[in-house]
């Protein structure tokens, strides 16, 4: 009797240090990408020197007879990275942060669902769709207006890298305008403000420090975006000079030159360095998010208490806009305008793709055989099936574990939680270009795992982890605490509660989980190129080398030869990503189904 | 014999199903259960009986530990069921949870079948066989008087039941680990008239089997069922005895506002 009852026991504190241990995955992952990142780049900056690297206005690789602290400088990507950002937030945060206003207060109700599932679905297209809308539709127009004959450059890179981010700007920006308590909007209305008053006076200000997370993690996006940039910058290591002077990012240097850098070699390691570069960026992005947040919780500790019109609240003792109309009714009016925009532009990208595509799609090119005679896209569907199930094998375990963990066993906004959440984000963060690169340092090299779909699988399941970590803790937390009382007074211990009500209760988010992890893996390319490979042959193995269908994109995109088949895998991706986005949606409905129950 | 584990580990001898000597409890700070002295007999229905607030599901959740859950919870004093001491280092939370099944103010089925509501506790005390596990269903089902309404619909999910049906499914449930004692926190009060008359008749019938502890809010209900009853307030036992007595001639003049309705 004694022994089940102790070895139960031992079962039980030998769970939770498995799930612990899964929590804590995420932190050991972002210390380990830091890690051989820098590790791998020390090299380069050895050899460079930091401030040669940092601030060389000439980065020519092959051109042996310059010194190597003269021929190794990345300012004019550091400046081109910059550049492009700020555009980006200009036209994607600033469009993102309208939206959202108008989203939030002046769409009419019954538009409000599926614009904000629109929305969900242009942040579900994957970058290389973006580039190659920007490099097929977006470059002819801008080639026109060009003085130079050519449409690349600052322009093109901002227009296209600010539409990418918008979703990101308008979701979180829209759920802090959502969170500004309605007294707010009420208290400036009973003063006599218009709603548009109330909204840009009163509530936007309110929602200062949400629509600045908002606009950093867009920053973020914008800072790591890889391929889209790189189809449409002009690539060309220089300062820019114009709207359509030719630039190169961090990012493009890093997946533009990796290709024929020999391993060990100062080419290489400098590309590395690069990287080191960039991750220095998205960490600090991450610092500031990590203050903002802090500052804000600080003010909430403070006793939540409704403005009233006697405080010196300055909205309304002395409303910002004066007159009735004016100001911000344009304000309004242009919120409207630019959410049209938006709903433009993403008909403008299905509809090209959709129409130029769908006819170039038939059951050779799906299915046929692929080689140097034929492409089809055969290569590009079974490596994303192995890649799909490569990562979910890895990812799901973690992750579900990790959720387990901060859900059943952490105590609520306890620090631990609180660490494993920064980390967890953190890693949601990070670039898909880094984790290409940590992929190769770690498991093509250190793991002697080689180009092969499984290191690709396991860099895309890093990808996902925090996707799946947070789909599942969720679920879990959805879970009424009802029914694990139920089952702990029927003798059951914390396992079988989680494994037997709790989880299956959870099962929707879970699925949920499987679908965005898919989603993400289905449309991902330049994390892959260089741990998966870019080749044109079907994979035979796990060991072998296979190309998704995104990088499958890039390769026909990149060869003039096969803008037909660029089309049409774009018209297959977009498909799989709508289905994909529909099947999250039905989820989503049959959980708060379930919770209603 | 795995089966045996917890099945019959609990001594239950002599007349007392419950001894509580100089309880207290603290959640953190809050001292929120302040030296309770009781003695539950066996075989009775104990009613525990006070305003909101005072105690009552804290004190019913000692008995089985539930409390073990909550961070910051401390408790000192003792608890008996039958002779044993259950927050003695080598009880097994398990087998004592066994014995002192729990049914809750909110019905709680978990969302599956009706049987497999049911047999969840069984199963998880080692039962696996088809035949055994059926048997104990039905025998669950008929000691709460659900057999006859459900008996066609084992397999269709707990969630589909109406409210009084899922909350006597939840007793069925909480029956099938064969408990000596049965908690029950307000078991009642999210029902209707005709289905609260349905477990309250239920109450009467189990106690030939089980010890019953209720808390409820309903004083009427508490003078229609039980043997004993205790008041509580701001985490005292104010009184406590036998229901008739308390009733009719309280010794306490709080007891005498509560039940009067002066407050509450
Ligand atoms: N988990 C908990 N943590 C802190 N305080 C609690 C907790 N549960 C209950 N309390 C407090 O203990 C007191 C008694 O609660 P409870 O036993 O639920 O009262 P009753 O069931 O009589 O209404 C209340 O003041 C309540 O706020
Ligand atoms: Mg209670």
């Amino acid at each position: 009797m004694r022994d089940a009852h102790t070895s139960g026991r031992k079962r039980e504190t030998a769970a939770k240090a498995v799930f612990g241990f899964a929590a804590a995955f995420s932190v050991f992952a972002v210390f380990a990408i830091i890690f051989y990142i820098f590790y791998a780049a020390l090299p380069a900056f050895r050899e460079i020197g930091v401030f040669h690297f940092l601030f060389g206005k000439l980065w020519a690789p092959d051109k042996e007879f310059l010194a190597v602290s003269e021929r190794f400088g990345i300012l004019p990507m550091i400046v081109g990275t910059l550049c492009v950002t700020a555009g980006a937030v200009l036209v994607g945060g600033g469009i993102g942060i309208f939206s959202a206003v108008f989203l939030v207060a002046f769409c009419p109700k019954k538009l409000r669902a599926p614009l904000s599932h629109l929305i969900h679905f242009l942040a579900a297209i994957p970058s290389i769709i973006y580039g190659f809308f920007g490099l097929a539709v977006l470059l002819p127009v801008l080639d026109k207006l060009s003085p130079t004959g050519s449409g690349m450059g600052v322009l093109a890179c901002s227009l296209i890298l600010g539409l990418m981010i918008l979703p990101t700007v308008t979701g979180i920006a829209k759920d802090s305008l959502e969170a500004v308590p309605s007294a707010y909007f009420e208290g400036a209305l009973s003063l006599g403000a218009s709603r548009e008053q109330a909204m840009f006076g009163t509530v936007l200000p309110a929602a200062k420090s949400g629509v600045l997370t908002a606009l950093i993690l867009g920053t973020g996006r914008a800072v790591g975006e890889t391929m889209a940039a790189l189809m449409v910058a002009g690539n060309a290591a220089a300062f820019p000079t114009g709207l359509f002077s030719n630039l190169r990012t961090l990012t493009i240097n890093m997946v533009l030159e990796m290709a024929y850098a020999s391993p060990g070699s100062l080419h290489r390691n400098a590309l590395i360095a690069t990287g080191a570069v960039l991750l220095v960026f998205i960490l600090a992005l991450n610092g500031i998010l990590g203050l903002l947040r802090h500052k804000k919780r600080e003010r909430k500790i403070r006793p939540d208490r409704p403005p009233t019109p006697a405080k010196s609240q300055k909205p309304f003792s002395e409303p910002v806009f004066k007159k009735r109309g004016g100001l911000p009714r344009t304000l309004k009016y242009l919120s409207a305008v630019l959410s049209g925009v938006v709903l433009l532009a993403l008909a403008l990208i299905v509809g090209f793709i959709l129409i130029k595509g769908l006819p170039a799609i038939s059951p050779a090119f799906l299915f046929g055989p692929s080689g140097n005679a034929a492409a089809s896209l055969r290569p590009a569907f079974v490596t994303t099936g192995l890649l799909i199930l490569t990562a979910l094998a890895v990812a799901l375990p973690i992750g579900i574990g990790a959720a387990i963990y901060l859900s059943e066993y952490a105590k609520q906004n306890s620090r631990i939680v609180k660490v494993i959440r920064l980390f967890t984000e953190t890693l949601s963060g990070m670039p898909s270009i880094i984790f290409g690169f940590f992929g190769v340092i770690f498991f093509c090299e250190l793991l002697g795992l080689g180009r092969s779909v499984l290191a690709g699988g396991l860099t895309l399941s890093l990808i996902i982890l925090p996707t799946v970590i947070r789909a599942a803790e969720e679920s879990l937390l959805a879970v009424g605490d009802s029914l694990r009382e139920a089952s702990l007074a029927l003798g059951a211990g914390r396992l079988r509660t989680i494994f037997y009500v709790v989880l299956p209760s959870a099962v929707s988010g879970i699925v949920t989980a499987v679908i965005l992890g898919i989603g993400r893996i289905v449309g991902e390319s330049a994390a892959l190129i260089y741990t998966a490979g870019a080749v044109m042959y079907t994979p035979q193995g796990l060991l072998s080398e296979g190309a998704g269908f995104a990088v499958m994109m890039w390769k026909f995109s990149g060869e003039g030869l096969y803008l037909d088949y660029a089309y049409a895998t774009a018209a297959t991706l977009l498909l799989f990503v709508a289905i994909l986005q529909a099947l999250v949606a039905l989820c989503k409905r049959g959980l708060t189904r379930g919770k209603r129950a | 014999m795995k089966r045996q584990n917890g099945w019959d580990m609990f001594a239950f001898e002599g007349e007392t199903a419950v001894t509580i000597e100089s309880l207290d409890l603290y959640y953190g700070s809050f001292h929120a259960l302040k030296n309770i002295c009781m003695a539950m007999p066996k075989h009775a229905v104990t009613a525990l009986i006070g305003p909101s607030g005072c105690g009552k599901s804290t004190l019913l959740k000692t008995l089985n530990r539930l409390n073990d859950l909550i961070d910051g919870c401390r408790i000192t004093g003792s608890v008996r069921i039958g002779a044993r001491d259950i927050y003695a280092k080598e009880v097994d939370v398990s087998a004592l949870r066994k014995n002192v099944g729990m049914v809750f103010q909110k019905p709680n089925p978990f969302p599956m079948s009706v049987f497999d509501n049911i047999a969840y506790g069984p199963r998880t005390f080692g039962v696996r066989k088809k035949a055994e596990l059926s048997g104990l269903v039905e025998n669950s089902l008929k000691a709460a008087n659900l057999w006859a309404e459900l008996k066609d619909r084992l397999h269709k999910s707990a969630l589909s039941l109406s409210g009084g049906q899922q909350q006597r499914l939840c007793i069925a449930r909480a029956l099938a680990v064969q408990p000596k004692i049965l908690l029950m926190d307000e078991p009642t009060s999210a029902l209707d008239p005709i289905s609260t008359g349905k477990i309250e008749e239920l109450c009467g019938e189990l106690k030939e089997a089980v010890t019953i502890v209720m808390v409820t809010h309903n004083m009427q209900q508490a003078a229609r069922i039980s043997d004993k009853t205790g008041f509580f307030l701001l985490g005292d036992l104010v009184e406590f005895g036998d229901t008739g007595e308390l009733f009719a001639s309280p010794k306490q003049e709080a007891t005498m506002n509560y039940i009067s309705g002066r407050f509450g």
